[in-house]
């Protein structure tokens, strides 16, 4: 479609597709090879948030390099494939694909965010090979029955669950210390408003007491949080409610101490319980209340510490709450290949993965259950625990009940129209 | 007939049947999905390049409609009301209103202001996605899939007639633009892009040419959208978000703004660069960088531009030396049509 002065301009458009099209349609591992199982991650390694995938990536290496170690399955071995979605859904989509069609991966762990990991999920219900969601913490995922896809499953905590475990826990401190007069301060979108929505619904059934006094929705990776700190001098609440995480976390921290905000306030935290946010806040004060992100101390296990430690030895850094996640998947995709002896069709995998019970140094009691209903992970930590400036840098893990979690859930789940 | 339709009709099947071809000689499927994400943001550059390098209007807010367009389709498809056709004619057509609302404000701005203004407007649009999270799903996008129900025996729902439709509808949507850029409008167009107050006095209603073809550039930025929500069955708000408009711009500079296809050939070096330099290595940014700078910087153009460029001095210099008479005098290189 051109005139003749680039006529040879669009040849060259052509030919230059057709180049183009022999070098994507060469795949780029020479043939299938059978005796390795090629495991695709999407995630993202790149950007402000880069460190969710890098820690997902270092543990999903460190429990492949045990179980091939161990002999593999059925003598085939496994290889982790990750490419970055740099944080964009429609990237994931296309990575997840790439990775399925071209890199010959046979199962797929999802290691993107929340939005991204609804895109790999569709192409999931497209090519149907095994796929373990493990950043993803929007309950809905597996919550709603009508995105139910056969061969997908979350292990990951997720959203409903925090929110139950935070109301139980916060109405005890609330009545112990007659804590009546709280504020939010919580990042200005849906994840922000929907987690600090959900744990003041909790709070409140437990402790109708609690009054919300005020809110504030400061923009999410906002630099500066001076104008919610001198809101807060001015409300003088008894307690309040973030849920800021990562960096917008360790700002507001920072900029909290030189106001000296905390020790008049009690602070509950969804996010600060992840040992690169803790590690990260120069003076970290003691006594806020955290969910459990992650832990070395909490289950107070062997497994739990062996793991710890060798996380750490490869990536440096202590893990990350998404570290455990995708170390946790893998032993459940691990258990599953060991049943099949190897095979990777997603339908036989699934099939051994619904419902399936391993035990874990991360799970609260002996074993964390994939639940065959909705195809997610329950029995893992759900604790609140108070902050102290030295490492672990939280202690005093309180553990919440799974059968009140699970009652509250299905509650909930009945509220959604999902049960 | 406009002189040269025959031969651009001619040439657009020629382009469909290579584009069909190509996964019948390369049967893998991630040939077709690269090739289906060349054809949306190839289109959505495209139709950006209807307002930069026709018209003159730099749009930093161009990927608002190509989020419109995915949306629109999207959720009428979950609504299960309404077949695939009848739901892209109503997002296309949703998406020319809003084009119609936005750009009656934007064409009287020049410049910056015109920039920044179609910028704001992006905004907004994003800030309504995140915000009605009823109806978009907010910052996790459109969730449970676009349902792709069959139409006239056509099921969107298998692989290779996906790539097929996109294929079709991308040189549809390019016939419909070569069109407009060789007709009387599109040499008006050039002409208001390089003297506006001269159309002005010719009698142009410089506004109403400017508005016709942002509505214009915005329905191809949404047939786009709608491409790029059925190959990932969902739409989510970075479609929308001023990265995705920058990187229709980065397109345009890498491809160029004169050759008719340069920005699909941009599209094309992007995506290529993209998906390799993103296997190879997670400092893409830094690569990416370098490569378009070392564009800007040693060619000046975008790529079709330059070559374009070359080959004409070529054909000059091989031409025998000749005085041009007053016929033969080559018109103004500001106003002439290239591609």
């Amino acid at each position: 479609m051109s005139n003749g002065a680039n006529a040879i301009g669009r040849r060259g458009l052509l030919g230059g597709a057709a180049a183009g099209a022999a070098i994507l349609a060469a795949p780029r591992i020479a043939g299938a090879q059978a005796k390795v199982i090629r495991v695709g991650m999407p995630t993202v390694l790149s950007g402000r948030v880069a460190i969710l995938g890098t820690s997902s990536r270092t543990a999903v290496q460190y429990a492949f390099s045990r179980m091939n170690e161990a002999g593999g399955f059925g003598g085939r071995t496994l290889q982790l494939v990750e490419r970055d979605s740099k944080g964009r859904p429609d990237e994931a989509a296309k990575v997840t694909r790439d990775l399925i069609n071209n890199d010959g991966c046979e199962i797929i762990i999802d290691g993107e965010a929340s939005s991204g990991g609804f895109a790999v999920h569709e192409v999931v219900r497209d090519l149907p090979v095994l796929c373990v969601h493990t950043n993803s913490e929007t309950s809905s995922l597996t919550a709603d029955p009508k995105l139910h896809v056969k061969t997908a499953f979350r292990c990951a905590r997720q959203g409903i669950h925090d929110a139950v475990a935070g109301g139980v826990y916060a109405s005890t401190i609330s009545k112990q210390r007659g804590l009546k007069r709280w504020m939010t301060c919580s990042p200005d979108y849906a994840y922000g408003r929907d987690n600090t929505a959900e744990f003041l619904e909790f709070a409140r059934l437990y402790d109708p007491a609690i009054e919300v006094v005020d809110q504030v929705w400061p923009r999410l990776f906002a630099p500066d949080y001076t104008e919610n700190i001198t809101k807060a001098l001015q409300v003088r609440p008894q307690a309040m409610y973030s849920a800021l995480w990562g960096g917008d976390l360790v700002s507001f921290m920072e900029q909290s101490n030189l106001y000296r905000l905390f020790p008049n306030v009690a602070l509950f935290s969804s996010s600060l319980g992840d040992p690169p946010v803790l590690t990260a806040i120069k003076q970290l004060p003691p006594g806020l209340h955290t969910a459990y992100r992650y832990n070395r101390t909490y289950p107070d296990k062997p497994d739990n510490t062996a793991f710890a430690d060798g996380f750490a030895g490869l990536a440096k850094h202590e893990p990350t709450n998404w570290a455990w996640q995708n170390y946790v998947a893998c032993q459940f995709i691990g258990e599953a290949l060991k049943r099949t002896n190897g095979r990777t069709e997603g339908a036989a995998l699934a099939a051994e993965l619904k419902g399936m019970q391993i035990s874990s140094g991360l799970a609260v009691d002996e074993k964390l259950t994939m639940r065959e209903s909705d195809h997610t992970l329950i029995g893992y930590p759900t604790a609140w625990g108070r902050t102290v400036p030295k490492a672990p840098f939280v202690e005093d893990f309180a553990p919440i009940a799974w059968s009140q979690i699970l009652e509250m859930e299905t509650q909930w789940k009945k509220q959604k129209g999902y049960a | 007939m406009r002189t040269g339709l025959a031969r651009d009709l001619g040439i657009g099947l020629l382009c469909l049947v290579a584009l069909l071809a190509l996964p019948v000689l390369f049967p893998h499927p991630s040939l077709r999905d690269f090739l289906i994400y060349v054809i949306a943001y190839g289109l959505l550059a495209m139709s950006l390049n209807l307002l930069v390098g026709l018209t003159g209007l730099v749009s930093f807010g161009h990927a608002a409609y190509f989020a419109s367009g995915a949306y629109v389709f999207g959720l009428l498809m979950q609504g299960g009301a309404v077949s695939i056709p009848v739901a892209m004619l109503a997002a296309v057509g949703g998406t020319a209103l809003l084009a119609l609302v936005i750009g009656a404000i934007c064409v009287r701005l020049k410049e910056i202001y015109f920039s920044f203004i179609t910028l704001a407007f992006q905004m907004f649009i994003h800030s309504i996605i995140l915000t009605w999270v009823e109806l978009t799903g907010g910052d996790q996008g459109l969730r449970g899939g676009i349902p792709r129900p069959p139409f006239l025996g056509i099921d969107l729902g298998e692989a290779g007639t996906l790539y097929g439709f996109c294929a079709v509808v991308f040189v549809l949507c390019l016939l419909v633009m070569r069109q407009v850029w060789q007709s009387p409008f599109g040499y008006t167009l050039r002409m208001i892009r390089d003297n506006p107050a001269r159309a002005n006095f010719l009698g142009v209603d410089v506004v109403r040419m400017k508005l016709g073809v942002f509505v214009l550039a915005g329905i191809m930025a949404s047939v786009a959208g709608i491409i790029m929500a059925l190959f990932v069955s969902g739409a989510f708000p970075e479609f929308g978000f001023w990265t995705t408009s920058g990187e229709a711009i980065f397109m345009i500079m890498l491809g160029g703004t004169q050759v008719f296809l340069g920005p699909v050939i941009g599209a094309f070096l992007l995506q290529l660069l993209n998906h390799y330099v993103t296997i190879w290595t997670h400092h893409h940014g830094l690569v990416l960088g370098i490569v378009i700078l070392a564009i800007v910087l040693g060619l000046r153009r975008g790529v079709a531009d330059y070559a374009a460029a070359w080959l004409a001095e070529r054909r000059a210099a091989s031409r025998p030396a000749a005085v041009p008479g007053p016929a033969e005098t080559p018109a103004p290189a500001e106003t002439k049509a290239v591609g």
